[in-house]
């Protein structure tokens, strides 16, 4: 995917956004922008601010000034619950599934968003209301044959692997057809070998996704970003293809001065 | 669970046909035992109605409330204060009936319940369960301080809570409900030929009647079956509506008893609500007895239409929750319960999920109040204090807090250990101090049991056993 | 004015039980963050206690001093039964466990002490004291009230401020893992904590009892009024409970004194529902701060 820095039209952006928690500066004017159709990738050492950004982003926290600007348009009082219908996506740290429900129950209530059918027409159980629920069903499972996991449809959380709860999670955010896809740290905690098949499905979901990917692991960084902001402390302090940021004097002292790269 | 399941596309069905059934089998069954036994079938699906609500609202969207006690109040005052003049009143041009006021008492809960559930929905754990704490030992307070309204702690008398006075009218009436069990849904034809018969009894009631008979006669045209259909309801409240065929008095002489019984002991101590019946039997056996209209007096039992009022309610209130918990909506409320941040990132509003279930539950408690008040006949503080919102609480935790059966279990427990502990103490002659609190006693260590060694209370164990035999593993709070 | 006066010197006695019944709740909740819904089912409890004691010795320090112990005993006894294995796994098992602590002790006090409310005699003259010309709605019983909660919060503050004990406790109950590293033993001070509330619970229950009339059900609305003074007052605020339950206390007496003390309830339900819609996350903090 082409792009061109400055961006000038993002689908995604936080303009000049400063935030201050518990007396602490976490962020500090950072305009970060995702461009249409790209893998962005955001990286930075420990504490750097990368969490704080995507929850700003999901409306878990609201600047203390800047804004956040999607599709042209600002976000301001961003409700979490309404980012799905507006086209964003994201996943948790971790996994953060629903204990008690099954995967393929998780994977369906990804699609909450588009769901018309209320309460009412469920207690009466109206046909059309059953219809929409057997609709997403069929687009559930069909997204768990895609993964690969649709033999453990019926099974809950706690009964999978790691590896596959986290596969359940991102089918679950795939699910509303999203524009734009944050994964925060999608590669924790999963093997080598997962880690390529990751890459390649990431790298599948462009350019009619976007996504903006939140991470650890440098070789999966380098693999699928067409973009990379580094975030040091709080501000933005550099940006460019995989190969720049890589080579970039700035990017290595703040790695050194943490532990390294990719640990 | 798993074939039902497998079956997506017929899903309500399955619900409504596993509804129905069990819907027969009881009236088959209320019209088979004992009266006695039909009174404690009717407080058993009253409760069972209002814990469908407890499974919504602390099973599945986690939040400990009490207030459902309080919600049951709403239901019974609503119900009473627009069941008493009904006769007089028209609303809109329709004859008011029992079953207007059924509805209601349903609006009246969910109108409160929204209120109190919103503020609820921005509460965590304990600010919740404090709130609703205080809003259920707030109720007589609060009813003495509407006294002319609410009747303070003297409460209200329904006026009308027996089939004449707005329920259904009556097919065939010398018919004994066991017979009519098949029609749960009376198609139209059929109750045209009822409506004319109707009449007929009708007159003779009102005969009877002028001859200075107050007893409950015209109860005896009650099927069962016919409580389903408006038509019969119209019909009834036309023929009957004008007549004043039932007068305070005959209500307050059949239930005094268990007035008295319940406002001494508030705790929901179905053994004592279920004394108060047999008072209410007795009168009644007495009324017939004196041998006035001994055609119909035999045949109206009025336990048996008190718990077939009471297992209508329950069926259709059982058939909502379902349909609710088992479908999309139980999914948004386990997932907030589970992780309201993960529900919020996929598009729920964990608030407005919290709301629902408030609401929904708000309900179900409203109409089981208006079932409590019309089995009752009365409607009073002393009998929706903390006392009945602890019990509704004590019984979902033991039959299992998230599950529909768990709540049937839970509402069963509460109705059968007082008169186990009862007949155990008649046995062994137990001082009635111990009588009296044993089954309080009994609950609350076993709710502390429960909690400790088996979250998924009765439900959930038998769940999970099956789980294992299946060698899986899982949650045992689903 | 003169009534407005007397009714709010008449609410200080009542005031000072609420009190001492939000101070065991918070000092329940800084111990193991959980309300204790059966805290004033215990201290109806240990009152019966206390009433047995003094029906028995005829002394009301005794039954007071006795009552404090069956307090820290049976504080200790729940939280080892019930609370410790419960509170991490199940936090709405948590609550509700408590609840069934509530219906057990009420159900017992109703076996033992049958369920008519009986009469608890003061030490002290418990009415209106003569001085200047005219009766004051305040006793002797009341001063006593007042002194003994007035040397109860003394004694906690002193120990939550000046004493190891003490701080070990605050440690415990604001940062358990550092507070385990640096040595605290973490699960001693919890028990400490609710052998402590359990006490505060039981000489509150113990001085209103003479004023009320004690029954198994007697004090459920004092739960509600020290839960709503405990609340308002954060939670987490020792100052905090004792200045919002007196303050609880004289709204109640004025409530009682203008219109009718039926009403009391209500009130204190409206001040603990508009305190909640203020500030519904109590001192639970805000939703975003979970980390993810």
């Amino acid at each position: 995917m082409k792009y061109v820095l400055p961006l000038t039209h993002p689908l995604l952006a936080t303009e000049n956004v400063s935030i201050t928690l518990s007396g602490l500066q976490i962020l500090e004017d950072v305009s970060i922008g995702v461009p249409e159709g790209t893998v962005t990738g955001l990286i930075g050492p420990n504490g750097a601010g990368k969490t704080t950004v995507f929850n700003i982003m999901s409306g878990f926290l609201t600047p203390d000034s800047g804004n956040v600007r999607f599709d042209g348009k600002k976000l301001k009082h961003i409700k979490t619950h309404h980012l799905t219908k507006l086209g964003i996506s994201r996943t948790l740290q971790g996994v953060g599934l629903f204990a008690s429900l099954t995967a393929l129950e998780n994977v369906m209530l990804g699609g909450s968003a588009r769901v018309k059918s209320g309460i009412v027409a469920d207690s009466l159980g109206m046909p059309w209301a059953d219809h929409e629920q057997n609709k997403l069903r069929a687009k559930a499972m069909e997204t768990l044959t895609e993964f690969g996991i649709a033999d453990v449809a019926d099974r809950y959380p706690s009964e999978l692997p790691y590896p596959v709860q986290k596969r359940v999670a991102i089918a679950r955010s795939l699910i509303s057809d999203p524009k734009v896809l944050l994964l925060d740290e999608p590669a924790g905690g999963i093997s080598a070998g997962d880690m390529t098949e990751l890459g390649r499905m990431i790298k599948s979901w462009t350019p009619e996704r976007t996504v903006l990917l939140v991470e650890h692991h440098m070789e999966l960084v380098m693999e699928v970003c067409d973009l990379i902001w580094v975030l040091d402390a709080g501000k933005v302090i550099a940006s460019g293809t995989p190969e720049e940021v890589r080579t970039n004097p700035a990017v290595l002292a703040a790695y050194l001065g943490d532990e390294g790269v990719g640990h | 669970m798993k074939t039902l399941r497998s079956f997506p596309g017929n899903r309500i069905v399955w619900h409504a046909i596993i509804v129905g059934v069990v819907w027969l089998l009881l009236l088959l069954l209320n019209n088979n035992i004992d009266p006695l036994y039909s009174a404690y079938l009717a407080l058993v699906a009253m409760y069972a109605t209002a814990m469908f609500g407890m499974t919504i609202l602390v099973g599945l969207s986690g939040q400990v409330s009490l207030g459902n006690g309080a919600l049951m109040a709403v239901g019974g005052y609503v119900f009473a204060l627009t069941s008493m003049n009904w006769q007089t009143v028209p609303f809109f041009g329709w004859e008011w009936n029992a079953v207007w006021s059924m509805v209601f008492a349903g609006l009246g809960g969910v109108l409160i319940g929204g209120i109190i559930g919103g503020l609820a929905a921005r509460l965590k754990g304990p600010y919740l369960a404090g709130l609703t704490l205080g809003v259920a030992v707030g109720v007589p307070a609060i009813t003495n301080r509407f006294p002319e309204l609410l009747g303070g702690e003297n409460g209200l008398m329904l006026t009308v809570p027996y089939p004449a006075g707005g329920y259904a009218a009556m097919d065939a009436g010398g018919e004994i409900a066991g017979e009519a069990d098949g029609d749960v849904v009376v198609d139209p034809g059929t109750d045209e030929g009822a409506t004319g018969e109707d009449q007929q009894y009708a007159e003779l009631d009102l005969t009877e009647f002028d001859q200075g008979n107050d007893s409950f006669a015209e109860g005896d045209l009650l099927t069962e079956g016919d409580l389903l259909t408006e038509e019969n309801f119209d019909a009834g409240s036309d023929q009957f509506a004008e007549d004043d065929l039932l007068t305070e008095e005959d209500f307050g002489t059949g239930t005094d008893l268990g007035i008295d019984e319940t406002a001494a002991d508030p705790g929901g101590d179905a053994g004592g609500d279920a004394a108060g019946f047999d008072g209410a039997g007795q009168d009644e056996s007495e009324l017939a007895g004196g041998g006035l209209i001994d055609a119909f007096d035999s045949e109206f039992i009025i336990e048996r239409w008190q718990a077939s009022m009471a297992i209508a309610v329950a069926c259709i209130v059982a058939f909502a929750a379902l349909n609710l918990v088992r479908g999309r909506q139980g999914r948004v409320w386990k997932a907030v319960r589970d992780d309201p941040v993960a529900a919020a990132v996929v598009g729920i509003s964990p608030s407005g999920s919290k709301v629902s279930a408030f609401v929904v539950s708000s309900l179900f408690a409203a109409l089981a109040g208006a079932v409590f008040a019309q089995i009752l006949s009365f409607i009073g503080p002393g009998a929706f204090g903390l006392g009945l919102s602890l019990s509704l609480l004590v019984g979902i935790v033991l039959g299992g807090r998230a599950s529909l059966l768990g709540a049937i279990i839970g509402a069963l427990l509460l109705v059968w250990l007082p008169e186990l502990v009862d007949g155990l103490s008649g046995e062994r002659g137990w001082p009635e101090q111990i009588t009296n609190n044993a089954p309080n006693l009994l609950y609350g260590l076993l709710v502390v049991v429960v909690v400790l060694a088996a979250p998924g209370g009765i439900t959930g164990t038998f769940k999970s056993w099956i789980d294992k035999a299946k060698g899986r593993g899982r949650a045992t709070l689903s | 004015m003169t009534n407005f006066v007397d009714y709010l010197l008449g609410g200080f006695s009542n005031g000072a039980v609420i009190a001492l019944m939000a101070l065991a709740i918070v000092l329940v909740w800084r111990s193991t963050r959980m309300v204790n819904f059966a805290q004033v089912g215990q201290a109806m409890f240990t009152t019966y206690v206390a009433l047995t004691v003094q029906q028995s010795s005829g002394s009301w320090v005794l039954a007071l001093v006795v009552a404090m112990a069956a307090g820290l005993v049976l504080g200790i006894v729940v939280f080892f039964l019930v609370i410790r294995p419960v509170k991490n796994s199940d936090s709405t098992g948590a609550i509700i466990a408590t609840f069934g602590v509530l219906i057990a002790l009420q159900a017992g006090a109703g076996m033992i002490w049958g369920g008519d409310p009986q009469g608890f005699l003061t030490p002290v003259d418990n009415s209106g004291i003569e001085f200047a010309g005219r009766i004051w709605p305040i006793s002797l019983y009341d001063i006593l009230v007042l002194v003994v909660t007035a040397a109860l919060v003394i004694g906690l503050t002193l120990l939550f401020t000046k004493t190891n004990l003490g701080l070990s406790m605050r440690a415990a109950a604001f940062n358990p893992e550092v507070a385990r590293l640096s040595g605290v033993r973490v699960n001693r001070m919890l028990i400490t904590g609710w052998a402590i509330a359990g006490a505060t619970g039981a000489v509150g229950g113990v001085l209103i009892a003479p004023v009320s009339t004690i029954s198994p059900n007697s004090f459920d609305i004092l739960l509600v009024f020290a839960f709503t003074a405990a609340v308002i007052g954060g939670l987490d605020s020792l100052i905090g409970a004792v200045t919002f339950g007196i303050g609880t206390g004289l709204v109640i007496s004025l409530v009682s004194g203008y219109s009718d003390s039926g009403n009391a309830p209500i009130v204190a339900l409206v001040l603990l529902a508009l305190n909640l819609l203020l500030k519904p996350d109590g001192v639970f903090g805000h939703h975003g701060a979970r980390s993810v």
